[in-house]
């Protein structure tokens, strides 16, 4: 930990190790670093390699991925104080303060800082781009599928784009809400000074970071062909595209296990005094529960994707079954990460919007404690669940009967995240903002995912529902129509605190419901789709299926509108909004109670919590 | 907290439930859930059986039953829910400054209480029924096994094809006589495929090497559209074929035609 002053940052003197080699390393010196280790590693294990053997390929392209993440954590400085261990010494406290980027101004953002609030605004834009980017190649897909027979892009093209805008979004997710809030507002909301680990919080940034360049790089080497689950045999099969991917979910995997850590002990363990288990805010809850899920989940799809690289690079045949493996044994393996990140997808956003709704209802959160029982349930379930993305697989028709009921099971957890919203709101009047719409329009499109899930779950009716659209329609309703809705919901909410102004609420507004409206266009055209028996990841389907295609293609573009509008809205008010007051929501949580710009260590005097964050209301009638 | 009033509740439980009833609020909450009610009741019953192709299969027939009826059970809850965000929503406050304090209302636990055995029972329902037709199927697959037309089914990148071991024909279309149960035989040359009959509702995975098995009982004429339901690499959307359920006489004249052209379909 790092050994920061409580002193305010007026203070104190702006540090200036002149010496240290730490002020000369940035993402510029990063990416010279990892561009250097990347083409070394390549032009070195080429030479003297036949590389029209694939396997061979696959070796050199993967080592020059991997070579490219460490290149690049070593030129942006992230070793330098492992290494100064090494050598019997530590950074010292100036050279600390440095690295919490005091006093640095817009430079801090692009260095490795250890400052948990530049981490969160690091996140955020990153996770903006990934959004955009997924977001863009949706619109791809969705122009051509907007009439049967379109050649808008090739079959090749078309199938990368669903894998890869699969991959981009669920990177993207998984961060949406525990990236941005969970680094920037959580630690300031249990009253603490940072995070655990302050240097680990940068690391698992800047760690993401390099696997960016890497999926990107899927596009110049073929493509992927396998859609985001990366199903075996075919990925063993698929060109040096495929490289990438696997690259990309191992450094991922890095990634979240540094983040979910970091998170789990923060919350564990760096709560200000007199908060009690029952007074933490249930958006801390559900991000620390979400985290602790994606703990165990993570390192399984790494490990799957390690046997996915070693069948590719020297041949093992994990997943072969000419050689004695299964395809089998890659489905359960994703699976076993697949399921709980969903959970780990959808928690923060849930738990954001619980977090909303007491401030702007003025009411207490209905049952703190049902709350919690529902997402502990849930995170207790999804782990005993993920083999209902088999019941077609053929692996174990007779464990589809338990699997089924363990699926079934989890509506009674989730029942009780409906409950506390909506008794929430119960004889509520509510404050109609920019945050409390999302609370509205997550109960909407939660209501449909979790309904059409309970037929997934069933197995008959799977037998007719998967691999169609209806199930692309219906987990777009849970990951989209519900964690995104909670994490833009989070976004209006916490917008003031994280950038000093407010939210265009006029853009707000008009994004909301181009959003909303095109979202629920767009994908009940898509279950109207898998209904009528069209299967998902096609790039061309019969005339049968056109109407519906076409309805979800005028909503896709409804909602690529209403995207575009909110990024205009964010960047114009990020740059020129109002002047944001310093709780603008009249909100009880201790984030609303530092000013912005939020100082290093967030509190002057280490806050004392006396009851928990929900004390609105007046007694009845 | 602005005020600090105690809510006056009616002596008897009896009393507080009649009081309830007659809040102007609660009532405007029920009518909203008829309404909401109502909608997926209508999208059950009318909505599902529209979208959802033909039933040639008493398998399809069951996945239908439970697409139009977990619906309508679902419906009430669904009311609940959106009648009351709905309510609340129409009661909203705008303005640049927080309305004011709505009740303290911390838990409710006979609601909680009411609300998670509601969610169990509802869960038992989705369950039972869902092994029950499990059972149905399952009982076709253990069924007199000699009375079944077993189909030996390969997917290969990117196509369909069908042995009749029985009748030794190698086909491109599925046809299967009505009222005979069928045993699909399933495997792939290469990758994962999906072996998708639409109007059968029934689906498994072609894997690479290792056969899996699903059973159908045709129980209507009509056509069938055979596709991939797993991503198969580059032309998997042009990965389906046709077929139909026939007569059995229509059926016994297709064989014979297909037979007599050397047991290969042309």
């Amino acid at each position: 930990m790092t050994t920061l002053s409580h002193a305010p940052a007026s203070s104190r003197p702006i540090p200036n190790p002149k010496k240290s080699l730490i002020t000369k390393l940035n993402m510029g010196t990063g990416m010279v670093v990892g561009i250097i280790f990347c083409w070394g590693t390549y032009f070195a294990m080429k030479a003297g390699r036949d590389m029209t053997d694939t396997h061979n390929v696959n070796k050199v392209l993967l080592m020059s991925m991997f070579a490219w993440s460490i290149g690049f954590l070593i030129g942006i400085g992230a070793f330098i104080g492992p290494f100064r261990w090494l050598i019997g010494k530590d950074l010292t406290d100036e050279e600390q303060l440095y690295l919490a980027g005091d006093g640095q101004g817009i430079s801090r953002y692009f260095k490795y800082c250890t400052d948990h609030k530049v981490v969160g605004i690091q996140y955020l834009v990153g996770v903006m781009a990934m959004l955009g980017v997924g977001g863009t190649m949706a619109m791809m897909i969705r122009t051509n599928l907007a009439a049967p027979g379109s050649h808008f892009v090739t079959p090749v093209v078309y199938n990368s784009l669903v894998g890869l805008h699969g991959i981009t979004m669920i990177v993207a997710m998984i961060i949406v809400a525990t990236g941005p809030f969970g680094n920037y507002i959580m630690p300031i909301m249990i009253g603490a000074a940072d995070m655990a680990f302050p240097r680990l919080n940068a690391l698992s940034w800047w760690v993401l970071f390099t696997a960016i360049p890497v999926l990107c790089s899927a596009w110049f080497l073929g493509g992927i062909p396998t859609g985001w689950t990366a199903y075996a045999p075919l990925s063993d099969q698929a060109g040096p595209g495929m490289n990438a991917f696997v690259a990309t979910i191992i450094i991922f995997a890095v990634s979240t296990a540094v983040a979910g850590m970091n998170i789990t002990t923060t919350v564990v363990a760096m709560r200000a005094k007199g908060m009690k288990w029952n007074r933490v805010p249930i958006f801390v809850i559900g991000a620390t529960i979400s985290v602790a899920l994606a703990i165990p989940a993570f390192p399984t799809f790494m490990v799957a994707m390690i046997q996915t690289a070693l069948d590719r690079t020297i041949a093992t045949g994990f997943y072969d079954a000419n050689v004695g493996g299964s395809g089998w044994l890659y489905a359960n393996l994703f699976w076993i990460m697949g399921h709980p990140e969903v959970y780990v997808i959808l928690i923060p956003g849930v738990a954001a919007l619980m977090e909303i709704a007491p401030v702007f209802v003025r009411k207490p959160l209905f049952s703190y404690n049902a709350a919690i029982a529902g997402f502990a349930g849930i995170a207790g379930l999804s782990v005993l669940v993920w083999a209902h993305h088999m019941y077609m697989s053929g692996w174990m028709p007779s464990l589809n009967g338990p699997f089924m009921i363990t699926t079934e099971f989890i509506s009674i957890p989730t029942g009780l995240l409906f409950l506390v919203l909506i008794g929430t709101l119960w004889r509520g009047r509510p404050w109609m903002k920019l945050p409390m719409l999302s609370v509205y329009a997550f109960i909407w499109d939660f209501l449909i995912g979790g309904i059409t899930g309970i037929y997934l779950s069933d197995v008959p009716a799977d037998n007719y529902l998967h691999g169609s659209m209806y199930v692309t329609a219906h987990f777009h309703y849970t990951l989209m129509g519900a964690a995104l809705t909670g994490a833009i919901g989070g976004l209006a909410y916490w917008f003031p605190k994280m950038t000093g102004r407010m939210l265009n609420e006029r853009g707000g507004y008009i994004s909301f419901w181009f959003v909303q409206i095109g979202f629920n266009v767009l994908f009940l055209g898509m279950f109207i789709a898998g209904a009528e028996g069209q299967p998902r990841r096609v790039a061309d389907y019969a005339h049968l299926f056109a109407h519906a295609n076409l309805i979800s293609t005028i909503g896709a573009y409804s909602v690529g509108f209403g995207m575009l509008v909110l990024l205009w809205s964010i960047i114009h008010s990020w740059r020129s909004g109002k002047i944001a007051p310093m709780n603008p929501w009249g909100a009880k949580t201790l984030e609303w109670t530092v000013p912005y710009p939020v100082p290093l260590v967030n509190f002057d005097t280490p806050p004392v919590v006396t009851s928990d964050p929900y004390g609105y209301g007046r007694s009845a009638k | 907290m602005s005020d600090h009033e105690v809510e006056v509740l009616p002596p008897t439980p009896g009393a507080r439930v009649g009081a309830f009833i007659k809040r102007k609020d609660v009532a405007q909450t029920f009518w909203l859930g008829v309404f909401f009610t109502a909608v997926f009741v209508v999208l059950g019953l009318w909505a599902y059986p529209k979208w959802m192709p033909v039933a040639l299969t008493k398998q399809m027939q069951a996945n239908k039953d439970i697409m139009i009826w977990f619906t309508v059970i679902s419906a009430p809850i669904a009311g609940v829910v959106l009648s009351i965000a709905a309510k609340s929503f129409l009661n909203m406050h705008r303005g640049d400054t927080p309305p004011e304090e709505g009740i303290a209302i911390r838990t409710n636990t006979p609601v909680v209480i009411i609300w998670t055995a509601t969610s169990l029972l509802f869960c038992i329902v989705a369950i039972a029924w869902g092994i029950v037709a499990l059972n149905t199927d399952s009982a076709a697959a253990t069924r007199d096994a000699t009375k079944s037309l077993v189909v030996d089914v390969t997917g290969s990148q990117w196509a369909w094809s069908f042995y009749y071991p029985e009748e030794k024909i190698h086909t491109h279309t599925l046809n299967l006589p009505v009222d005979r149960p069928v045993t699909f035989n399933v495997i792939s040359d290469d990758v994962n495929h999906s072996f998708w009959p639409v109007q059968l509702g029934v689906k498994v995975d072609a894997n690479r090497l290792v056969t899996t098995t699903i059973e159908a009982d045709p129980s209507a004429t009509g056509p069938i559209d055979i596709k991939c339901a797993e991503l198969c690499g580059l032309y998997h959307a042009y990965m389906e074929t046709s077929g139909a359920v026939q007569t059995p006489a229509d059926f016994a004249s297709w064989v014979t035609s297909i037979q007599a052209t050397g047991g290969v379909q042309q």
